[in-house]
């Protein structure tokens, strides 16, 4: 279309030969489709309580149902301080990635902003080391779902100890990664059942738990320092928990099949991040309201189930089990998509080779890519290391969070003509210099071994693109 | 606008534009006989592909667009050939009915057709069991077959409800009469019945083209989908849906 264009990445190369899928004018986005250079129509539908529900069924697998012990253990009763800050940083990155989804409403979300704000080199770290960081997210939430099988086993009376974890880990992987390969057509209409019927069950929860912490039905609490091991402690705790908030972000991948998505997408991150804050702080107010820190600490990974037992006895430890199992499958089945997203965005523009995008027409599904995730998401639950899972995961994250929201400030300041987004962030450099700031601030609260590992899957990443697609720039293009 | 054979026709209301949603990746094609029969009204392809939600529409595209453009390309040849222009739509989506829904409106089709094998067709049924837009059914029909020797059916089904079947039948006898079909060529009958959907299935082997309307959508209909998907997938023929027109027209 246009003969000065400085930018012809459609004429780039990989080593493979191949060339980013490029548009020469932007796609024309309608409340319920795009449409294709060629004309043909992608339908929206995905609603706001499916995009809600995507966003708060991610997030809300960790903070309540593995976190609270080992929260608790480490900041006190102040790891509800800790989960507040991780909203607030959630929120300051939210608003940026919904005005960078809105101007871009297409599948990629984080990796798709930086590399057309900042370019392909730093896209193609946040895209590839994404993708590794969502394989580590699926591996901690299956290690979650683990632990809450056992205990759901051991409840039952089954004599099962510690062992067991690790294979339903590994079995769960594989039942999940062969669910998502054939297709099940309403996987996600009953993801919206589940995160229905644990709202519910945390509401009552939460609604009980909070009335016995104020003293209502007359049981004494346990009255405890806020901060018993000073402010430091809650901050790098909140550097810890902050891969419970790691999920709104994930409705950005799916901007492309968004209705609305000038209003739902905006709508959709910034409300499930603000409803898992609230539920995440209520959480540990209600635990540390029912015992001391370090007991929580003690009970680990299932403290909750604790909790639940003391304020509702056997059918309160069952009831919150059960949601347990519902909330990390879901986590789980959730990054899984997102791990086959991820790497069609990349592959997408010729950062790795366009086979691993490849879909199955008989069932409808990206088999390759979700292949690529299952194996290396089962050979982390067979190391079994959660926190250190979790750390990695939102590292990573943490880093793509940081880099969207320079992205953002780039493309403000050198607005490219199809940048026009529904939603534009207030005071946007107030926003997102604080939460740049914010989120490589927390980096340097993780442990040593967590930033290694962290920092040596960025250097790989960008040595793949400088070795595999060197001569691919993604600057500015559509 | 194309110049179907039927298009001047003065006594026709509103040319009926039928809307064809073909999956067009699973290798749906559509019977010759059938084209030859919906050449005279104007004629909309819908090529679609459905995913399921896992998988972005934009990925699918990108790999088999062109399959399914090319697809669609060879449909309307069919229908080129048979000397009708048509319009064409491709569409990637996770839900099939919402797309048919929206195209529809957005082309303004008076029907919608579901397609399933079928002969020659020289026999119509014309199932009424509820209210049914009758200037658009009769458009539809004495569009279809005004040309040429084809016999009609009018059968309405009478169930317990408020629907005056006897009435319904007479005046779509009488619409299609004024819009120029003869009529002896129409039958006109009423049978009561609690099952409509399983009696008219149970008839479409008689017959090689069923017309009907929307129905009422109701919580049955939510659970087993709408009536004429219902009769759509029990058939033997395939299936015309009169669609209602749009709320401000009405």
């Amino acid at each position: 279309m246009n003969a000065t264009r400085e930018v012809t990445a459609g004429e780039q190369t990989n080593r493979a030969g191949e060339s980013p899928e490029v548009e020469t004018q932007p796609t024309e986005v309608t409340d319920e489709t795009s449409v294709t250079e060629e004309g043909t129509e992608l339908e929206r539908s995905i609603g706001l309580v499916g995009g809600l529900s995507i966003g708060v069924g991610t997030m809300i697998g960790a903070g309540i149902f593995v976190f609270p012990g080992l929260a608790a253990g480490q900041a006190g009763p102040a790891a509800a301080g800790s989960f507040a800050i991780g909203a607030v940083v959630a929120l300051l990155v939210a608003l940026p990635t919904s005005e960078l989804a809105t101007a871009m409403p297409k599948s990629g979300g984080g990796y798709y902003f930086v590399s057309r704000a900042l370019g392909a080199l730093p896209g193609a770290v946040v895209g590839l080391s994404i993708w590794l960081g969502l394989v580590f997210a699926t591996a901690f939430y299956l290690v979650g779902f683990g632990n809450y099988a056992a205990a759901v086993l051991a409840e039952a009376g089954v004599p099962v100890g510690g062992g067991v974890v690790v294979p339903l880990g590994l079995v769960s992987g594989v039942l999940l990664t062969a669910l998502n390969l054939v297709g099940t057509e309403n996987a996600a209409k009953l993801q919206n059942y589940v995160v229905g019927l644990l709202l519910t069950i945390l509401v009552f929860f939460l609604g009980y738990g909070g009335l016995d912490a104020l003293g209502v039905f007359g049981r004494a609490t346990t009255p405890e320092e806020f901060l018993p091991f000073g402010p430091l402690p809650m901050f790098t705790t909140a550097a810890l928990v902050f891969t419970s908030y790691l999920g709104f972000a994930q409705v950005a991948t799916v901007a492309g099949d968004i209705k609305q998505p000038g209003r739902n997408l905006p709508l959709a991150m910034v409300g499930s991040v603000v409803l898992v804050g609230f539920l995440y702080v209520a959480t540990i107010l209600v635990a540390t309201s029912a015992f001391a820190s370090g007991t929580l600490a003690e009970f680990g990974e299932t403290a909750i189930v604790e909790v639940a037992r003391a304020l509702g006895d056997g059918p309160g430890a069952i009831a919150i089990l059960v949601a347990g199992l519902l909330a990390t499958l879901s986590s789980a089945n959730a990054s899984v998509l997102s791990t086959s997203r991820a790497l069609f965005a990349v592959s997408k523009d010729a950062i790795v080779p366009k086979r691993a995008s490849r879909m199955n027409l008989r069932y409808g599904t990206p088999h390759v890519a979700l292949a690529l995730g299952a194996g290396p998401v089962l050979v982390l639950v067979a190391l079994g290391r959660v926190e250190v899972l979790a750390e990695v995961a939102s590292f990573l994250h943490l880093v793509m969070y940081g880099l969207m929201c320079v992205a953002l400030v780039a493309m403000r300041r050198d607005e490219p003509e199809w940048y026009d987004p529904d939603f534009r962030v207030p005071a946007y450099r107030l926003v997102a210099g604080l939460g740049a700031v914010a989120s490589f601030g927390l980096l340097a609260f993780m442990q040593t071994t967590s930033q290694a590992i962290g920092l040596a899957i960025m250097v790989v990443t960008a040595g793949w693109y400088r070795y595999y697609a060197n001569d691919i720039t993604l600057k500015g293009v559509l | 606008m194309a110049d179907g054979p039927w298009d001047g026709d003065l006594s026709i209301r509103e040319p009926p534009k039928v809307l064809i949603p073909v999956r067009i990746l699973e290798g749906q094609t559509l019977p010759a006989s059938l084209v030859t029969f919906l050449v005279p009204s104007e004629v909309v392809i819908l090529g679609y592909h459905v995913l399921p939600e896992q998988t972005p529409t934009e990925q699918a595209s990108m790999q088999y667009e062109e399959r399914a453009r090319d697809a669609v390309d060879d449909i309307v040849d069919v229908f080129h050939e048979a000397g009708r222009e048509v319009e064409t739509r491709v569409v990637f989506t996770h839900d099939r009915d919402q797309t048919v829904e929206r195209v529809a409106t957005e082309v303004g089709a008076t029907a919608v057709l579901l397609p399933n094998p079928t002969g020659e067709i020289s026999d119509v049924l014309v199932a009424l069991r509820g209210v049914v837009d009758t200037d658009r059914l009769a458009d539809l029909v004495a569009t279809l077959l005004g040309a040429g020797t084809g016999r009609v059916t009018v059968w309405g089904l009478a169930g317990d409800g408020p629907f005056d079947a006897e009435a319904a039948v007479a005046d779509a006898r009488a619409t299609m009469v004024e819009r120029g079909l003869s009529a002896d060529r129409i039958e006109a009958e009423t049978t009561p019945s609690e099952r409509p959907v399983a009696d008219i299935v149970a008839r479409t082997n008689e017959f090689d083209v069923v017309v009907m309307g929307e129905g009422e959508q109701g919580l049955l209909s939510v659970l087993l989908g709408d009536d004429a998907e219902r009769v759509a997938e029990g058939a033997v023929a395939p299936v015309l849906v009169v669609r209602e027109p749009p709320a401000e027209q009405a």
